[in-house]
């Protein structure tokens, strides 16, 4: 592996980590006021799955340049975090934690089934296990999408009001990262805009067959994972406040 | 709306009752008993069905009921009988034991209590077949089988935990 | 069983007979048994104090789940305060198995009129707390339902038996917590016999009242939904952990606490009951906090539950409808 491609790799697995990451943790807010009982429960299982495939993303970078997962989590100042806004945002209501879930896991479907394929093998394993849980979590928020859109008037408002914040962030999710193209190159990732399209086409058609038409798609723009926006800096500061307690603890 | 739940631990054991969720449909149904009865292995397959859709006796209600009602004639479907046998500790209740085709629960748990002999059993469940809302078989892989890596939520992975002998109290 | 068809007319004091002859012979009561009505309403007493508890339960360590300082100690958390979701699921389970319904339980709870356990009134004002809980907290809570997991009335005990199964972890990972910061740097310490000074005195009071001011003891011993009184419980307890924290290196905060060569039991001081029935009576640091945060989620889903309701209705009627069509 070249110089550059290692680092546009390790780009790509740190923005992949990041995301789950801070996805997993806007759910786990959840955890305690949910709605019933046992959505409490669900949502906390699709928290875990989430860090848990940060775990993931993290190690493989690790294998690369040996970096420890907790210190990229809990150390890296804001700056240099590489999460999209989609992620960042608040958790919002239900409608919008369940919505903005569906379409992560519908991303993740179509991206892990095209990185399972990658000939880098920790990339692959990595994809091969978290996708697996990504087919049930589809099944999930994918019931939770007709739902939201069928149910009342009411979950239909507040599920279009989510869409009108997450529809246009979804294209900074789905997005290219700027070295993703040496990736392409070298054969390691999926050709992107086909990735694009075919993650577009299939939330668009769950969304409208639950009468929930999201509008025109996004115009493509730049990732912008390079900017640090107010929500992730609230998010960090909170998820790292216990960890930079103690700069002298040896564990945690 | 209450859904009694069956987990099936591996393709070789029956299903057994492991309690029960709320759910809107089936499918809320379905979905609620894995994430609450599937966060820890093992489960190969799950079922749900309506709880008060359930025909249930206990030993006792089957002793002080004067006469059986006779069986009625009429067309024959299937059921699912489920037995519990033991008062031992246990985290389950009955067991899936035999499906039987029958022309009303009664007559299923007829059937089955005369096919049981000697283990008469404690308590006693008739499904009707149709009632079932099971997992899919290609679910497995992706609804149970990722339980088995969450290894930080298991105690056993723990093992002994025990502080190393300390020199004296916080002072 | 052989009675035959007599048995209808059995009065309530053979009825009453055989069921204790049942217990006594180790038999467990199933929904659909006879049972004095006594038992029934002690049972959903008890279980559905039980579950709220643990529904009330996940707040004070849930606060702390957006700062656990590791990736591993966030799943551990997160899955922790999960379970304690799925300890309310199974009990609410068990007291529906006796014609109680959740939502008349539940809102017994938001309106303030149920109990649940006072230890969840107090503060989590550290993040050592989290893991003080997990092995005080839930070590007591281990003794009571270890208890619990055999008694008499099968839901319930089925209930205990997958709660215990699980609570074991809860405990391990609390004490892994607090064993790695008391001897971790001197402000882990310091976190962790703080976190041990506050939480002492609640998690042994939480075993309840001594048994003499306990007047359900004795019927709930007899009908075997008790099998020890709160006194051994909290012995069981004070003698497990005493010793496990002292040899960490933290100081058991009881000057009173000593070992009894004799009997060979630790003898802890006086509890204060007043604090105790305070908080239990609503007047604890959090009470108010913990409703207000129950009703929020509550009110806050109810929109969430109108969506499944009417998505269920509507499908179902289609569903009828396809089948009266066919």
């Amino acid at each position: 592996m070249t110089a550059d491609v290692t680092s546009a790799l390790i780009a790509r697995l740190t923005a992949m980590a990041d995301d789950e990451l801070l996805l997993g943790h806007r759910d786990s807010e959840w955890t305690g006021h949910g709605p019933l009982l046992e959505e409490d429960i669900a949502l906390a299982n699709l928290a875990q799955d989430e860090i848990g495939h940060a775990v993931l993303w993290y190690g493989a970078r690790s294998q690369l340049d040996g970096a420890d997962p907790d210190a990229l989590a809990f150390a890296r100042p804001a700056e240099d975090f590489l999460s999209c806004a989609f992620v960042e945002q608040p958790r919002g209501d239900w409608a919008f934690t369940l919505l903005r879930q569906f379409l992560f896991d519908t991303y993740e479907a179509e991206v892990l089934a095209r990185l399972e394929r990658s000939p880098h093998a920790p990339l692959a394993e990595a994809a091969a296990k978290a996708r697996r849980e990504e087919l049930f979590h589809l099944r999930h928020t994918g019931m939770w999408v007709r739902r939201l859109g069928l149910g009342t008037e009411e979950s239909r408002r507040r599920s279009l009001d989510a869409l009108q914040v997450l529809w246009p962030l979804y294209h900074g999710l789905v997005a290219a990262l700027p070295g993703d193209g040496v990736l392409v190159e070298a054969g390691v990732l999926p050709d992107w805009e086909t990735l694009r399209g075919a993650t577009f086409d299939r939330a668009r058609t769950a969304l409208v067959a639950a009468e929930l038409d999201p509008g025109r798609d996004p115009d493509p723009t730049a990732a912008e994972r390079d900017v640090v926006r107010e929500q992730r800096r609230e998010l960090l500061a909170t998820l790292q406040e216990v960890a930079r307690q103690d700069p002298e603890a040896a564990a945690w | 709306m209450r859904w009694e739940v069956f987990k099936q631990d591996t393709p070789t054991k029956p299903h057994q009752a492991v309690g029960s969720v709320h759910g809107a449909d089936a499918e809320h149904a379905l979905l609620n008993a894995r994430h609450v009865f599937g966060r820890r292995p093992a489960a190969v397959s799950m079922w749900v069905v309506r709880a008060d859709r359930i025909y249930t006796r206990t030993a006792e209600e089957l002793a002080s009921e004067a006469q059986r009602t006779p069986i009625a004639a009429g067309q024959e479907r299937t059921y699912h009988v489920f037995r519990k046998s033991s008062h031992r500790r246990s985290m389950t209740f009955v067991d899936h034991l035999v499906e039987v085709r029958a022309s009303g629960p009664d007559a299923a748990l007829q059937v089955a209590l005369a096919g049981a002999g000697d283990e008469p059993g404690l308590a006693w469940w008739v499904v009707d077949a149709e009632d079932v809302h099971a997992t899919e078989p290609e679910a497995q892989a992706s609804w149970f089988e990722p339980a088995k890596d969450k290894t930080y939520k298991q105690q056993s992975q723990y093992g002994t935990v025990a502080p190393k002998r300390h020199e004296g109290a916080v002072g | 069983m052989t009675d035959g068809p007599g048995t209808q007319q059995a009065t309530e004091a053979e009825l009453l007979e055989r069921f204790e002859a049942r217990i006594a012979a180790g038999e467990k009561i199933e929904p659909g048994d006879w049972m004095p009505d006594e038992y029934r309403r002690q049972l959903i007493r008890m279980i559905s104090q039980h579950a709220h508890s643990e529904v009330v339960g996940m707040l004070p360590e849930g606060a702390w789940i957006t700062r656990a300082p590791s990736l591993r100690r966030k799943l551990v958390l997160i899955a922790k305060v999960q379970d304690e979701a799925g300890h309310g699921q199974y009990l609410y389970h068990a007291a529906e198995t006796l014609g109680a319904s959740r939502d008349d339980l539940v809102d017994a709870l938001l309106s303030g009129k149920a109990k649940y356990s006072s230890v969840f009134n107090y503060p989590t004002l550290t993040w050592a707390d989290v893991g003080m809980i997990g092995w005080l907290v839930d070590g007591a809570a281990i003794r009571n339902q270890l208890m619990l997991a055999q008694c008499s009335y099968g839901p319930y005990s089925r209930a205990m038996v997958r709660i215990c199964s699980e609570e074991t972890f809860h405990h391990k990972q609390g004490k892994e917590m607090v064993i790695t910061y008391a001897q971790g740097t001197p402000a882990q310490r310091r976190m962790a016999q703080d976190a041990l000074d506050r939480w002492w005195w609640p998690s042994v009071q939480m075993l309840g009242p001594h048994d003499s001011d306990s007047p359900n003891t004795p019927l709930l011993v007899r009908w075997g939904i008790k099998t020890k009184t709160n006194d051994e419980v909290r012995q069981e307890f004070v003698d497990e952990h005493v010793p496990e924290l002292q040899e960490a290196g933290l100081r058991i905060p009881d000057p009173d606490m000593r070992f009894d060569e004799k009997t060979g039991h630790w003898v802890h001081g006086p509890i204060d009951w007043d604090e105790f029935w305070r908080v239990v009576k609503g007047d604890g640091p959090c009470n108010a906090e913990r409703l207000a945060a129950r009703n929020r989620a509550h009110a806050d889903g109810a929109w969430v539950r109108e969506a499944l309701e009417a998505y269920a209705a509507r499908h179902e009627g289609a569903a009828e409808r396809r089948a009266v069509e066919a």
